[in-house]
Protein backbone atom coordinates (compact mmCIF):
# COMPACT_ATOMS: atom_id res chain seq x y z
CA UNK A 1 0.00 0.00 0.00
CA UNK A 2 2.64 2.29 0.74
CA UNK A 3 4.76 1.70 -2.41
CA UNK A 4 2.02 2.08 -4.32
CA UNK A 5 1.35 5.83 -2.78
CA UNK A 6 5.22 6.61 -3.70
CA UNK A 7 4.38 5.64 -6.83
CA UNK A 8 1.26 8.24 -6.97
CA UNK A 9 3.86 10.95 -6.06
CA UNK A 10 5.98 9.86 -8.92
CA UNK A 11 3.63 10.92 -10.87
CA UNK A 12 3.32 14.78 -10.32
CA UNK A 13 6.72 14.82 -9.51
CA UNK A 14 7.83 13.79 -13.08
CA UNK A 15 5.16 15.98 -14.76
CA UNK A 16 5.17 19.10 -12.93
CA UNK A 17 9.03 20.14 -13.75
CA UNK A 18 8.07 19.42 -17.34
CA UNK A 19 4.87 21.40 -17.53
CA UNK A 20 7.03 24.20 -15.88
CA UNK A 21 9.65 24.02 -18.01
CA UNK A 22 7.14 23.98 -21.41
CA UNK A 23 5.15 26.84 -19.97
CA UNK A 24 8.20 28.93 -19.31
CA UNK A 25 9.66 28.01 -22.96
CA UNK A 26 6.79 28.81 -24.43
CA UNK A 27 5.97 31.90 -22.48
CA UNK A 28 9.29 33.60 -23.89
CA UNK A 29 9.26 35.64 -26.82
CA UNK A 30 11.90 34.09 -29.80
CA UNK A 31 12.33 36.79 -31.42
CA UNK A 32 13.45 38.96 -28.62
CA UNK A 33 17.41 38.24 -28.83
CA UNK A 34 18.79 39.38 -25.05
CA UNK A 35 22.69 41.26 -25.43
CA UNK A 36 24.66 41.52 -22.48
CA UNK A 37 25.08 45.24 -23.23
CA UNK A 38 21.76 45.98 -22.01
CA UNK A 39 21.61 48.50 -19.08
CA UNK A 40 25.51 48.70 -19.77
CA UNK A 41 27.07 52.05 -21.30
CA UNK A 42 27.89 51.46 -24.34
CA UNK A 43 31.54 50.50 -25.45
CA UNK A 44 33.72 52.97 -26.61
CA UNK A 45 33.50 53.03 -30.54
CA UNK A 46 35.08 55.35 -33.05
CA UNK A 47 35.93 55.09 -36.61
CA UNK A 48 35.59 57.10 -39.93
CA UNK A 49 32.43 57.93 -41.42
CA UNK A 50 31.67 57.70 -44.78
CA UNK A 51 31.73 61.16 -45.89
CA UNK A 52 35.17 61.15 -44.16
CA UNK A 53 34.56 62.86 -40.82
CA UNK A 54 35.71 61.13 -37.40
CA UNK A 55 33.19 59.92 -35.14
CA UNK A 56 33.67 58.68 -31.75
CA UNK A 57 31.00 57.25 -29.60
CA UNK A 58 31.83 60.09 -27.00
CA UNK A 59 30.45 62.26 -28.64
CA UNK A 60 26.65 60.76 -28.54
CA UNK A 61 26.19 61.86 -24.47
CA UNK A 62 23.21 63.71 -23.65
CA UNK A 63 20.89 62.42 -26.74
CA UNK A 64 19.05 59.12 -26.87
CA UNK A 65 20.82 57.76 -30.35
CA UNK A 66 20.15 54.71 -32.70
CA UNK A 67 22.68 52.92 -33.85
CA UNK A 68 22.01 51.00 -36.91
CA UNK A 69 24.39 48.21 -38.12
CA UNK A 70 24.21 47.78 -41.76
CA UNK A 71 25.34 46.59 -45.08
CA UNK A 72 24.34 47.63 -48.55
CA UNK A 73 24.15 43.18 -49.31
CA UNK A 74 21.92 43.03 -47.08
CA UNK A 75 18.34 42.87 -48.26
CA UNK A 76 16.59 43.34 -44.24
CA UNK A 77 18.45 46.70 -44.33
CA UNK A 78 16.33 48.00 -47.81
CA UNK A 79 13.01 46.81 -45.71
CA UNK A 80 14.58 49.02 -42.66
CA UNK A 81 15.76 51.57 -44.86
CA UNK A 82 12.33 53.96 -45.10
CA UNK A 83 11.49 53.51 -41.53
CA UNK A 84 14.98 54.88 -40.44
CA UNK A 85 14.40 58.20 -42.78
CA UNK A 86 11.24 58.63 -41.61
CA UNK A 87 12.69 58.67 -37.49
CA UNK A 88 15.55 60.70 -38.73
CA UNK A 89 13.15 63.09 -40.10
CA UNK A 90 10.61 63.77 -37.71
CA UNK A 91 12.92 63.61 -34.61
CA UNK A 92 15.99 65.03 -35.70
CA UNK A 93 16.43 67.42 -32.97
CA UNK A 94 15.76 65.14 -29.81
CA UNK A 95 17.05 61.54 -31.47
CA UNK A 96 20.74 60.80 -32.96
CA UNK A 97 20.88 58.42 -35.61
CA UNK A 98 24.35 56.58 -36.72
CA UNK A 99 24.99 54.02 -38.91
CA UNK A 100 27.72 51.19 -38.83
CA UNK A 101 28.90 49.81 -42.23
CA UNK A 102 29.50 46.20 -41.45
CA UNK A 103 31.53 44.38 -43.73
CA UNK A 104 31.44 46.21 -46.59
CA UNK A 105 32.91 48.81 -49.40
CA UNK A 106 32.20 52.68 -48.99
CA UNK A 107 31.55 52.63 -52.92
CA UNK A 108 28.90 50.40 -52.07
CA UNK A 109 27.44 52.03 -49.74
CA UNK A 110 27.10 55.41 -51.41
CA UNK A 111 25.05 53.51 -54.11
CA UNK A 112 22.32 52.13 -51.37
CA UNK A 113 22.24 55.55 -50.36
CA UNK A 114 21.80 57.03 -53.69
CA UNK A 115 19.24 54.45 -54.29
CA UNK A 116 17.21 53.96 -51.52
CA UNK A 117 17.91 57.33 -49.84
CA UNK A 118 20.36 59.45 -47.60
CA UNK A 119 19.07 60.41 -44.15
CA UNK A 120 22.34 62.34 -43.86
CA UNK A 121 23.35 60.59 -40.53
CA UNK A 122 26.76 59.54 -39.91
CA UNK A 123 27.73 56.29 -41.42
CA UNK A 124 30.85 54.58 -40.21
CA UNK A 125 32.76 52.40 -42.12
CA UNK A 126 33.91 48.99 -39.90
CA UNK A 127 35.97 47.82 -42.39
CA UNK A 128 38.37 46.34 -39.49
CA UNK A 129 34.75 44.82 -38.07
CA UNK A 130 35.79 46.36 -34.52
CA UNK A 131 33.48 47.99 -34.34
CA UNK A 132 30.56 44.79 -34.89
CA UNK A 133 32.90 43.03 -32.53
CA UNK A 134 32.88 45.80 -29.79
CA UNK A 135 28.89 45.36 -29.90
CA UNK A 136 28.81 41.98 -30.09
CA UNK A 137 26.91 41.82 -33.92
CA UNK A 138 26.44 38.45 -35.18
CA UNK A 139 24.83 40.11 -38.68
CA UNK A 140 22.88 42.99 -39.87
CA UNK A 141 20.50 44.79 -39.19
CA UNK A 142 20.81 45.11 -35.64
CA UNK A 143 19.69 48.19 -33.90
CA UNK A 144 20.84 49.64 -30.34
CA UNK A 145 18.72 51.57 -28.71
CA UNK A 146 21.26 54.28 -26.46
CA UNK A 147 19.78 55.87 -23.74
CA UNK A 148 20.86 60.03 -22.98
CA UNK A 149 23.15 58.92 -20.63
CA UNK A 150 24.82 56.87 -23.06
CA UNK A 151 23.24 53.45 -21.69
CA UNK A 152 22.22 50.44 -24.18
CA UNK A 153 18.23 50.04 -23.59
CA UNK A 154 17.41 47.54 -26.03
CA UNK A 155 18.76 45.53 -28.97
CA UNK A 156 16.92 44.73 -32.04
CA UNK A 157 17.89 42.13 -34.38
CA UNK A 158 16.54 42.03 -37.49
CA UNK A 159 14.75 44.71 -39.34
CA UNK A 160 13.06 47.14 -37.66
CA UNK A 161 9.58 47.56 -37.62
CA UNK A 162 7.23 50.57 -36.82
CA UNK A 163 6.07 48.55 -33.74
CA UNK A 164 9.64 48.14 -31.95
CA UNK A 165 10.58 51.59 -33.35
CA UNK A 166 7.24 53.32 -31.87
CA UNK A 167 7.50 50.85 -28.37
CA UNK A 168 11.39 51.72 -27.87
CA UNK A 169 11.12 55.38 -28.79
CA UNK A 170 8.61 56.10 -26.56
CA UNK A 171 10.84 53.58 -23.54
CA UNK A 172 13.78 56.47 -24.56
CA UNK A 173 11.62 59.82 -23.97
CA UNK A 174 10.46 60.35 -27.63
CA UNK A 175 7.45 60.60 -28.04
CA UNK A 176 6.65 58.26 -31.81
CA UNK B 1 17.68 -7.85 -8.14
CA UNK B 2 21.13 -8.26 -6.31
CA UNK B 3 22.77 -8.10 -9.74
CA UNK B 4 20.57 -5.14 -10.69
CA UNK B 5 22.14 -3.50 -8.10
CA UNK B 6 25.84 -4.59 -9.02
CA UNK B 7 24.91 -3.19 -12.44
CA UNK B 8 23.91 0.12 -10.93
CA UNK B 9 26.64 0.67 -8.86
CA UNK B 10 29.35 -0.60 -11.70
CA UNK B 11 27.80 2.23 -14.04
CA UNK B 12 27.89 4.58 -11.49
CA UNK B 13 31.45 4.13 -11.02
CA UNK B 14 32.39 3.88 -14.49
CA UNK B 15 30.47 7.53 -15.27
CA UNK B 16 32.63 9.08 -11.83
CA UNK B 17 35.84 7.90 -13.55
CA UNK B 18 35.10 9.28 -17.04
CA UNK B 19 34.61 12.65 -15.38
CA UNK B 20 37.72 12.59 -13.49
CA UNK B 21 39.39 11.75 -16.45
CA UNK B 22 37.45 14.44 -17.99
CA UNK B 23 38.43 16.79 -15.90
CA UNK B 24 42.04 15.67 -15.77
CA UNK B 25 42.56 16.16 -19.62
CA UNK B 26 40.75 19.24 -19.50
CA UNK B 27 43.84 20.70 -17.24
CA UNK B 28 45.26 23.56 -20.12
CA UNK B 29 48.53 24.86 -19.63
CA UNK B 30 50.26 27.90 -20.40
CA UNK B 31 52.07 28.26 -24.34
CA UNK B 32 53.12 31.04 -26.45
CA UNK B 33 51.00 33.84 -27.45
CA UNK B 34 50.94 32.64 -30.54
CA UNK B 35 49.23 29.21 -29.03
CA UNK B 36 47.08 31.28 -26.61
CA UNK B 37 45.04 32.77 -29.42
CA UNK B 38 44.88 29.47 -31.22
CA UNK B 39 43.41 28.02 -27.85
CA UNK B 40 41.12 31.15 -27.54
CA UNK B 41 39.89 31.03 -31.19
CA UNK B 42 39.11 27.54 -30.78
CA UNK B 43 36.74 28.38 -27.98
CA UNK B 44 34.77 30.68 -29.37
CA UNK B 45 32.02 30.58 -31.65
CA UNK B 46 32.19 32.18 -35.11
CA UNK B 47 29.52 35.10 -34.69
CA UNK B 48 28.23 34.54 -38.46
CA UNK B 49 28.44 30.70 -38.89
CA UNK B 50 27.48 29.17 -35.38
CA UNK B 51 29.05 25.70 -35.96
CA UNK B 52 32.48 26.92 -36.41
CA UNK B 53 34.90 28.06 -34.13
CA UNK B 54 36.25 31.32 -34.81
CA UNK B 55 40.08 29.74 -35.17
CA UNK B 56 38.28 27.27 -37.99
CA UNK B 57 36.24 30.20 -39.50
CA UNK B 58 37.20 32.57 -42.76
CA UNK B 59 34.83 34.73 -42.15
CA UNK B 60 35.48 38.78 -41.68
CA UNK B 61 33.89 38.52 -38.63
CA UNK B 62 35.98 35.83 -36.94
CA UNK B 63 39.13 37.28 -38.74
CA UNK B 64 38.11 40.52 -36.40
CA UNK B 65 37.73 38.41 -33.36
CA UNK B 66 41.18 36.85 -33.74
CA UNK B 67 42.62 40.16 -34.55
CA UNK B 68 40.72 41.30 -31.14
CA UNK B 69 42.34 38.23 -29.36
CA UNK B 70 46.17 39.46 -30.52
CA UNK B 71 45.30 42.68 -29.52
CA UNK B 72 44.44 41.95 -26.32
CA UNK B 73 47.21 39.14 -25.65
CA UNK B 74 49.75 41.78 -26.70
CA UNK B 75 48.29 44.36 -24.65
CA UNK B 76 48.76 41.50 -21.18
CA UNK B 77 45.46 40.30 -20.30
CA UNK B 78 45.08 37.55 -19.69
CA UNK B 79 42.73 34.04 -21.50
CA UNK B 80 40.22 33.98 -18.69
CA UNK B 81 39.95 38.04 -19.35
CA UNK B 82 40.13 38.22 -22.53
CA UNK B 83 37.05 35.12 -22.92
CA UNK B 84 35.20 37.59 -20.31
CA UNK B 85 35.40 40.17 -22.51
CA UNK B 86 33.59 38.44 -25.24
CA UNK B 87 30.61 37.01 -23.44
CA UNK B 88 30.69 40.55 -22.13
CA UNK B 89 29.42 41.69 -25.68
CA UNK B 90 28.12 38.63 -27.23
CA UNK B 91 26.96 36.55 -23.86
CA UNK B 92 27.52 32.91 -23.08
CA UNK B 93 26.22 31.87 -26.93
CA UNK B 94 30.08 32.78 -28.08
CA UNK B 95 31.57 29.92 -25.81
CA UNK B 96 31.50 26.77 -27.89
CA UNK B 97 31.49 24.81 -24.84
CA UNK B 98 29.05 26.71 -21.86
CA UNK B 99 30.37 27.75 -18.78
CA UNK B 100 28.79 26.86 -15.14
CA UNK B 101 27.11 23.65 -14.52
CA UNK B 102 28.48 21.15 -17.18
CA UNK B 103 25.56 20.23 -19.13
CA UNK B 104 26.96 17.44 -20.26
CA UNK B 105 26.38 16.28 -16.81
CA UNK B 106 22.54 15.72 -17.45
CA UNK B 107 22.74 12.93 -20.25
CA UNK B 108 24.57 10.47 -17.59
CA UNK B 109 22.57 11.35 -14.85
CA UNK B 110 19.23 10.58 -16.48
CA UNK B 111 20.22 7.44 -17.37
CA UNK B 112 21.74 7.08 -13.86
CA UNK B 113 17.49 7.96 -12.76
CA UNK B 114 16.30 6.11 -15.20
CA UNK B 115 18.20 2.74 -13.79
CA UNK B 116 17.18 3.47 -10.48
CA UNK B 117 13.31 3.40 -11.41
CA UNK B 118 13.83 0.54 -13.59
CA UNK B 119 15.65 -1.41 -10.63
CA UNK B 120 12.96 -0.28 -7.98
CA UNK B 121 9.87 -0.52 -10.20
CA UNK B 122 11.91 -4.60 -10.58
CA UNK B 123 11.98 -5.17 -7.37
CA UNK B 124 8.98 -3.66 -6.61
CA UNK B 125 7.02 -6.23 -8.87
CA UNK B 126 9.08 -9.44 -7.14
CA UNK B 127 7.74 -8.33 -3.58
CA UNK B 128 4.67 -8.06 -4.42
CA UNK B 129 4.55 -11.76 -6.55
CA UNK B 130 6.21 -12.94 -3.40
CA UNK B 131 3.57 -10.97 -1.40
CA UNK B 132 0.80 -13.18 -3.78
CA UNK B 133 -1.19 -15.59 -1.58
CA UNK B 134 -0.44 -19.29 -2.35
CA UNK B 135 -3.64 -21.89 -3.16
CA UNK B 136 -5.89 -21.82 -0.38
CA UNK B 137 -5.97 -24.43 2.48
CA UNK B 138 -7.98 -27.06 2.68
CA UNK B 139 -10.91 -26.57 4.63
CA UNK B 140 -10.29 -27.71 8.65
CA UNK B 141 -12.62 -30.68 9.89
CA UNK B 142 -15.53 -28.16 11.43
CA UNK B 143 -15.86 -26.46 7.84
CA UNK B 144 -16.48 -29.67 6.04
CA UNK B 145 -18.74 -30.64 8.39
CA UNK B 146 -20.60 -27.27 8.08
CA UNK B 147 -20.18 -27.55 4.19
CA UNK B 148 -21.59 -31.42 4.66
CA UNK B 149 -24.76 -30.03 6.49
CA UNK B 150 -25.24 -26.94 3.71
CA UNK B 151 -25.11 -30.12 0.85
CA UNK B 152 -27.67 -32.31 2.58
CA UNK B 153 -29.92 -29.52 3.49
CA UNK B 154 -29.94 -28.28 -0.52
CA UNK B 155 -30.56 -31.72 -1.24
CA UNK B 156 -33.48 -32.35 1.39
Amino acid sequence: MRRSNLRWLAVPLLVLPLAWLLFTGLGRDPREIPSPLVGKPLPAISGTALDGSAFSSSQLAGKPALINVWASWCAPCVTEHPLLLDVARQHADELQLIGVLYQDTADNARAFQSRYGDGGWPDVDDASGQIAVALGVTGPPETFFVDALGVVRYRHVGPLTMEVLDERLTALGIEP
Amino acid sequence: MRAAGFLAAAFGLLVLAAIVVAFALQQPSAGTPQEQAQRLAAELRCPDCESLSVAESRTAAAAAIRQEIDAQLAAGRSPDEIRDSFVARYGEWILLEPRGAPLWLVAPLAVAIGLGVLVWWLAGRRDRAAAEPGPAPPPSDPERARLAREVEQLDG
